[in-house]
């Protein structure tokens, strides 16, 4: 009888042909992965820098993405970003956005767009965008001293709400009792469009329930938004006829300490 | 060299690369508080032990405790903070062998080394030198537990306590007649962090397994569970008995109103607030957190390759079980299991991420090491098995080593490949950054400012993290007999 072969069959190196396999495609994965970002101060962020300083002209918008890289293009270009455009309500009003991005993403501000300039550099894409702007005809921002309120008075305020910042009227509810913000003769356009949130991480960790607001524009409601602690920067629209009118948010919360913000504006 | 020696020289080296590594690292914000009352913890024994005072209620409190729930960080327990301040005091301000950080962090590193040392010496005891060499290299080739190994904090030195005293029990099942070392390192493990709470679920379960499996043939309700509870009752008795007897003996804030003190470091963890975590694009800082958290967190915070040979190992051990009488895969399996278990409940609080259960590593690591010499025995043939081994332990060695060289020293925002490395990470919406330990990186684009100042890294804290002057400690972190001399 003839004795049978010691050796392994071919299929037994499979477990180590696999790990070396893996082993050698983390290997590789990791080096690259490690320079799949330009360092901040790398030559290819000077040079998108550049490129956008190049060209900037006044009232532009310039935003990032992926959003995690905004640190790093504030560092760039943050001197061209004044806190009306960080702390935006939206990016309607601008007719001119400067996007710079890696890995292939897109900033919300230019979805729907098609870019008039792109340039490479060095895996930081710069891309300018050109539409026609939403003419804004009323802000609530703006009006603030001109309102009154049935309960207790909003703020501006430049506030986190969904770890963004937003400048917005904060106002804090009784709970159950809901408060009356008016704007008189508010000059309106064909639409009035509007943000809700609530801010600050911390009294949305530990006060759970939503904050909800309301629009009325001649005793009737328009709009309405709920914001949950999650939902971060809540929009809302309503058609509206030109011209002056009193428009009324109503905001309400069913606890206390709930800072809803928000922020409207009428659009021709 | 003897396989004895060999295991120290990587804890050596474990150490070694440890201290070097945090050099780059800021100053976590928690990690001030540790090294302030860790500096005056030590102050107090050093009092104590040259008789300049006595052990008085009046100045146990001073600096042990409080009214306050967080006075003089009493919801944590003292052993690693007062060898922290032991060795501050020692290697800086006495010998000036060390700067201040590292002085600081120098006991969390040799801890760091004794878990290589342990989980090799584990290996080489159960299965082999090459299970053993493995284990303990992929254990110190983890990118994150070598940047929390180099903090002053306490989660790599409760890792290597816990795995103490999982080693220490398994080796009490040979029937010793004194098995008090488990107790003693459960209580250790207990007097650094109120997660060695968790590891009797592990120890109790596996223990009555064997219990069980030990039961007389054909006995009957009352025998088996007379096996299953004292059939090595003695380890019972040291875990019960030495175990909280050694945290009362290290912890001078229970020598007065033990059970209201513990009482109130137990709730203090049980009603802990949740800070903001980022896990696959939202915020979590209130439960309901996903079950798998902890699952999906260790799987793109471990290299890859480490993680595909220790499902292979995993598998070895699943075909291999009951070889060993005292069934050590399975009370490495139960370990690992209470460690990263209660993260999966929704509730437990999921902000530490993977430091918060850091002692499944050793399980991970050592199924790895079985996983790798598995593999490379049943490929040995045209090659000799040393070299398969050799060959092949070298290329899971190798990509850990790539990972941990991307990662340091910013490895909180560091992931694996699974992930796509920090970048994919943060695609994933991953957490990336706590503590404001990243903030040194950001000193030099700083304008120097004419004199020592303080960089603040919280807005809700004035610890101060790291100095234009690196490698000092906050002035106001030091006692106040040394404040003068901080360059600060």
């Amino acid at each position: 009888m003839t004795a049978l072969p010691s050796r392994p069959l071919p299929i037994a190196a499979a477990p180590a042909l696999l790990l070396i396999a893996i082993s050698g495609w983390e290997l590789c994965a990791a080096a690259r992965d490690a320079t799949a970002v330009p360092a901040p101060d790398a030559a290819a962020w000077r040079a998108a820098a550049a490129t956008v300083r190049a060209g900037f002209r006044s009232g532009d918008l310039i935003a990032f993405a992926p959003d995690w890289i905004d640190p790093v293009g504030r560092m760039q270009l943050g001197d061209l970003i004044p806190i009306e455009a960080a702390a935006r309500m939206d990016a309607a009003r601008y007719g001119r956005i400067w996007e710079l991005a890696i890995r292939g993403a897109r900033s919300p501000d230019t979805a729907g767009l098609a870019p008039v300039e792109a340039v490479e550099r060095d895996g930081v894409a710069v891309r300018r965008y050109e539409r026609a702007p939403a003419i804004v005809v009323g802000d609530v921002l703006d009006r603030l001293a001109s309102a009154t309120s049935d309960g207790p008075r909003p703020t501006l305020e430049l506030a986190e709400v969904g770890f963004a910042p937003h400048r917005c009227l904060q106002i804090s509810p009784a709970p159950g009792a809901a408060v009356r913000i008016a704007f008189p003769r508010l000059p309106l356009g064909r639409e009035l469009v509007g943000y809700v949130g609530i801010a600050d991480v911390f009294t949305r960790r530990d006060v759970r329930s939503p904050g909800r607001l309301e629009v009325e524009i001649a005793g009737r409601v328009v709009a309405s938004a709920v914001a949950g602690v999650d939902d971060g920067w809540v929009r809302f629209a309503a058609p509206t006829a030109p011209g002056p009118a009193d428009v009324v948010f109503i905001a309400r919360a069913t606890d206390a300490n709930r800072r809803i913000c928000f922020a409207a504006e009428a659009r021709r | 060299m003897s396989a004895r020696l060999l295991g120290w020289a990587l804890a050596a080296a474990t150490a070694i690369a440890v201290i070097a590594n945090q050099r780059g690292v800021g100053i976590a914000r928690d990690e001030v508080i540790y090294m302030q009352t860790g500096a005056r913890y030590a102050e107090w024994w050093i009092g104590l032990a040259s008789f300049q005072h006595g052990i008085g209620e009046a100045s146990i409190t001073r600096t042990f405790g409080g009214p306050g729930a967080t006075d003089n960080n009493r919801e944590h327990p003292p052993v690693m903070k007062t060898l922290f301040g032991l060795s501050g005091r020692l290697l800086h301000d006495k010998l000036g062998l060390l700067d201040e950080v590292t002085a600081y962090r120098l006991p969390s590193a040799v801890m760091a080394g004794l878990a290589v040392a342990l989980v090799y010496g584990f290996a080489l005891a159960l299965w082999g030198v090459a299970e053993a060499v493995i284990a303990a290299l992929l254990l110190l080739l983890l990118p994150r537990a070598l940047f929390h190994a180099g903090l002053a904090c306490f989660d790599a030195p409760t890792m290597t306590l816990w795995f103490a005293t999982v080693w220490a029990y398994a080796r009490a099942l040979d029937g010793r007649r004194w098995p008090w070392q488990v107790g003693v390192l459960w209580g250790l493990a207990l007097g650094t962090k109120h997660t060695a709470l968790l590891l009797p679920f592990a120890l109790g379960l596996h223990y009555l397994i064997l219990g069980y499996r030990a039961r007389p043939a054909g006995g009957d309700l009352r025998a088996t569970l007379r096996a299953m509870i004292g059939h090595r009752w003695r380890v019972i008795v040291s875990l019960a008995v030495l175990g909280p007897l050694t945290l009362y003996v290290v912890w001078p804030w229970l020598w007065f109103e033990p059970i209201h003190h513990v009482r109130d470091w137990l709730a203090f963890h049980t009603n802990h607030v949740h800070y903001n975590y980022e896990y696959l694009g939202r915020n979590w800082n209130a439960p309901r957190f996903p079950w798998h958290v902890a699952l999906v967190t260790t799987l793109v915070t471990v290299p890859v390759a480490t993680l595909a040979a220790a499902a292979l190992g995993a598998g070895v051990w699943i075909a291999r079980r009951g070889r060993i009488a005292t069934a050590p895969e399975l009370l490495l399996a139960l370990s690992a299991a209470a460690s990263i278990g209660p993260f999966f409940l929704g509730t437990t609080p999921i902000f530490g991420a993977e430091k918060h259960w850091m002692p499944v590593l050793p399980t991970i690591c050592l199924a790895a090491g079985a996983g790798v010499v598995w593999a490379a025995r049943r490929a040995a043939g045209r090659i000799p098995e040393r070299v398969a081994i050799t060959g092949l332990a070298a290329a899971v060695a190798l990509a850990a080593l790539s990972e941990v060289s991307v990662a340091e020293p910013y490895a909180l925002t560091w992931y694996s490949a699974l992930a796509g490395g920090a970048p994919g990470g943060a695609d994933l919406g991953m957490n990336r950054q706590f503590w404001g330990v990243a903030m040194r990186g950001v000193l030099p684009a700083l304008p120097a400012p004419a004199k020592p100042t303080y960089i603040y890294t919280h807005a809700s804290t004035s610890t101060r993290a790291w100095s234009r002057t690196p490698c000092s400690m906050p002035a106001g972190s030091r006692p106040a007999s040394s404040a003068a001399s901080s360059p600060w």
